[in-house]
């Protein structure tokens, strides 16, 4: 026990011995999509052995990939909110808020397309902003406030429409996001592209940009973070309100894909969304999550969806699959500490 | 002010209990036979579910996790007494309540080894589960199945003069307040409260947490009980909303999410108020819509409320 060096400072400070075999093998399993990739690529495999047409027909492949974008975008938001080791439950009323504004307000108000938009960014993103800055100020489990405000907005845009469902999103928004839709002359949905473009952005502001970077460091220790001086306030805040703009957003294409909306619109999005994210292996506060994990996850789980519903079961039994994924996926990797090793 | 602060403080239930009261009374004035004896079976018939899927989601909260999927196992338990064990002739009470109490409890054991030994995050695990429990529900009556004529009808009835949906309720609160009095409640509170501490102190902090899964799940199954009483029918669709309303309760009731702090009280409290809320609206012809943004709104506020003036321990954010 003489000396600086003892056992604790020793592994504090002295780097680990590279891993080499096995070891090494698990830990690049881990810290990369490894087990994603490989588990769509057999998904992929098993929908083209039992339904051959979607190797020999692209439009099947197309309306896939385009369900699987707007449910990407529907966990974007969620995507940093968990990485920032928080939960947005306010994702289904974003979503049906976006979707009101896309099909009622244009067509019966006749707001522009651009005006919807900027009232859905401008309203989702200032209450999601109000949110972080509520759960960072006063410590509440994000959960809970998300649940009572996610509550407020969609039973707000029903009240707002009096029972009319029947608005139809404006015909330029809905050529980006229905199937028919084509993109510089190929029969490709604009929306599939507009998603990887986001996508691209993300991963730039993530992992390229200094405050993508703060984002990580509240998320995994929030305290080391504001000793460092990141203004985690405005972290908590900020990443809320992108939550609720990028939700607002996929709620006004999943109107225009859908042609409309209505009550349950936006629920199915707000679990499969969250299912998204931890497929994909982001976990709560971790320094692996990323966008491209859930687009991974949002890929799967179309997936799944697509088999399941090929093999003549209902919704409730992808209900119950996706449950088990969850469950699997994470208990692989996104287990917590024993007591134990806490003490 | 501050003397009725502490006492707020003090006791995490109270602000629910004055919220209560003053609903009540608002109850009152827009509908004076709402207390009416005649009413009151009735009421209480329709107050139990909430009540009891509040109760059900409080012991997970206080050993610091979360269970989500109490709302959607009692809406499991509700449709497989009706879809499933009244056509298959268990509909007897004494076959048909052992076999739900205990598929609930297993249920809820299955979460807590998910949360306890598996170690998952406790959100993760429950909404994992949720996705089960939902897909069962919905595969077993996707439809709603009305029920035949059966025992838990009188559940939802008096028997003289004394409410039936008071067993229900009651028998529960009386597990609870026998609970209380042996170590496993205090064990329970001590590792919400701190699970460093508590293992440090000898408690058996996995089997402590996986017990208070179970007991959230056995209260969840009287819950779907108490659910089939009133509707007489199988609702699969309820899932969402009494998931919901479960955490809603107990948050409202003053349990902290931490966890070790709170208790049934507050969930009954909590309960209550939910349902006078809605109790309200509903009498004065408001839109459904409407009551759902009320009660966000309720929720938001409580949960504000008992962040800043009735938090003991207010620790403004440093992090």
């Amino acid at each position: 026990m003489t000396g600086p060096s003892t056992g604790v400072t020793r592994s504090l400070t002295v780097p680990l011995p590279p891993a080499r075999g096995w070891a090494r093998v698990r830990r690049w399993a881990v810290e990369t999509p490894f087990i994603q990739v490989l588990v769509l690529i057999v998904l992929v495999a098993v929908l083209v052995a039992l339904i051959p047409a979607f190797a020999t027909r692209p439009q099947a492949a197309v309306s896939i990939l385009v369900l699987a974008s707007l449910l990407a975008l529907a966990a974007m938001g969620q995507t940093l909110v968990v990485i920032l080791g928080g939960m947005d439950l306010a994702v289904a009323g974003y979503i049906l808020f976006g979707a009101m504004i896309a099909s009622n307000a244009t067509s019966r108000l006749g707001w522009p397309t651009w005006f919807a938009l900027l009232v859905t960014v401008v309203v989702c993103g200032g209450i999601g902003a109000l949110v972080g800055a509520a759960c960072h100020w006063l410590r509440i489990q994000p959960l809970v406030l998300t649940l009572g405000v996610g509550a407020v907005l969609a039973g707000g845009s029903m009240f707002l429409v009096n029972g009319d469902y029947n608005g139809q999103p404006p015909e330029d928004l809905r050529a980006l996001a229905q199937l028919t839709g084509t993109t510089f002359g190929l029969p490709i949905p604009p929306i599939i592209l507009i998603v990887v473009l986001l996508g691209v952005v993300l991963w730039l502001f993530l992992s390229r940009t200094a405050t993508g970077r703060r984002l990580y460091a509240t998320g995994v220790n929030p305290r080391a973070a504001a000793l460092t001086r990141v203004n985690t306030a405005a972290i908590w805040a900020g990443v809320f309100a992108l939550s609720g703009v990028l939700a607002g957003i996929a709620g006004m294409f999943i109107a225009a894909f859908g042609s409309g909306w209505a009550q349950g619109t936006g629920d199915p999005y707000l679990f499969s969304g969250l299912a998204a994210v931890l497929v994909g292996g982001t976990t709560f506060g971790s320094v692996r999550g990323s966008f491209t994990r859930t687009a991974l996850g949002a890929l799967i789980l179309t997936v799944v969806a697509t088999i399941i519903t090929s093999r003549g079961l209902a919704e409730a039994q992808s209900r119950i699959v996706y449950g088990i994924i969850i469950l699997a996926v994470v208990a692989l990797y996104g287990r917590e500490r024993h007591v134990r090793d806490r003490f | 002010m501050s003397r009725v602060q502490g006492i707020l403080q003090r006791r995490s239930w109270a602000f629910a209990f004055v919220l209560a009261l003053i609903l009540l009374v608002v109850n009152l004035i827009v509908s004076p036979s709402f207390l009416a004896p005649e009413r009151l079976p009735a009421t209480l018939a329709t107050l139990a579910p909430f009540v009891l899927v509040g109760f059900a989601s409080t012991p997970a909260i206080l050993s610091g996790g979360i269970d989500i999927s109490v709302g959607p196992l009692a809406t499991l338990i509700n449709c497989l007494f009706i879809a499933v064990l009244i056509p298959a002739g268990w509909g007897e009470w004494y076959v048909a309540v052992p076999i739900l109490l205990l598929t609930s409890a297993a249920v809820g054991t299955v979460t807590g080894i998910l949360v306890a030994v598996v170690r998952l995050h406790p959100v993760v695990a429950s909404i994992g589960v949720f996705f089960v429990l939902v897909g069962i529900a919905v595969t077993i009556s996707k439809q709603p199945v009305p029920a035949p004529p059966n025992w838990s009808e009188a559940l939802a009835g008096s028997f003289g003069w004394f409410p039936a949906a008071a067993i229900t309720m009651g028998g529960v609160a009386l597990v609870w307040f026998v609970l209380r009095r042996t170590a496993f409640v205090s064990n329970l509170l001590a590792t919400g409260e701190s699970d460093i501490s508590a293992y440090g102190s000898g408690v058996n902090v996995t089997l402590v947490r996986v017990l208070s899964y179970t007991l959230g799940g056995v209260f969840a199954g009287v819950g779907g009980i108490a659910l089939s009483a009133l509707l007489q029918s199988s609702q699969s669709s309820l899932a969402t909303t009494y998931a919901l309303l479960g955490i809603a309760a107990a948050v409202l009731g003053g349990a902290n999410l931490g966890g070790g702090r709170g208790g049934l009280l507050g969930a009954f409290l909590g309960a209550v108020v939910i349902y006078l809320v809605q109790q309200l609206l509903t009498a004065a012809g408001v839109q459904p819509s409407l009551v759902q943004v009320t009660y966000g709104l309720v929720l938001v506020l409580g949960v504000l409320l008992g962040a800043t003036l009735l938090n003991p321990r207010l620790t403004r954010s440093r992090a």
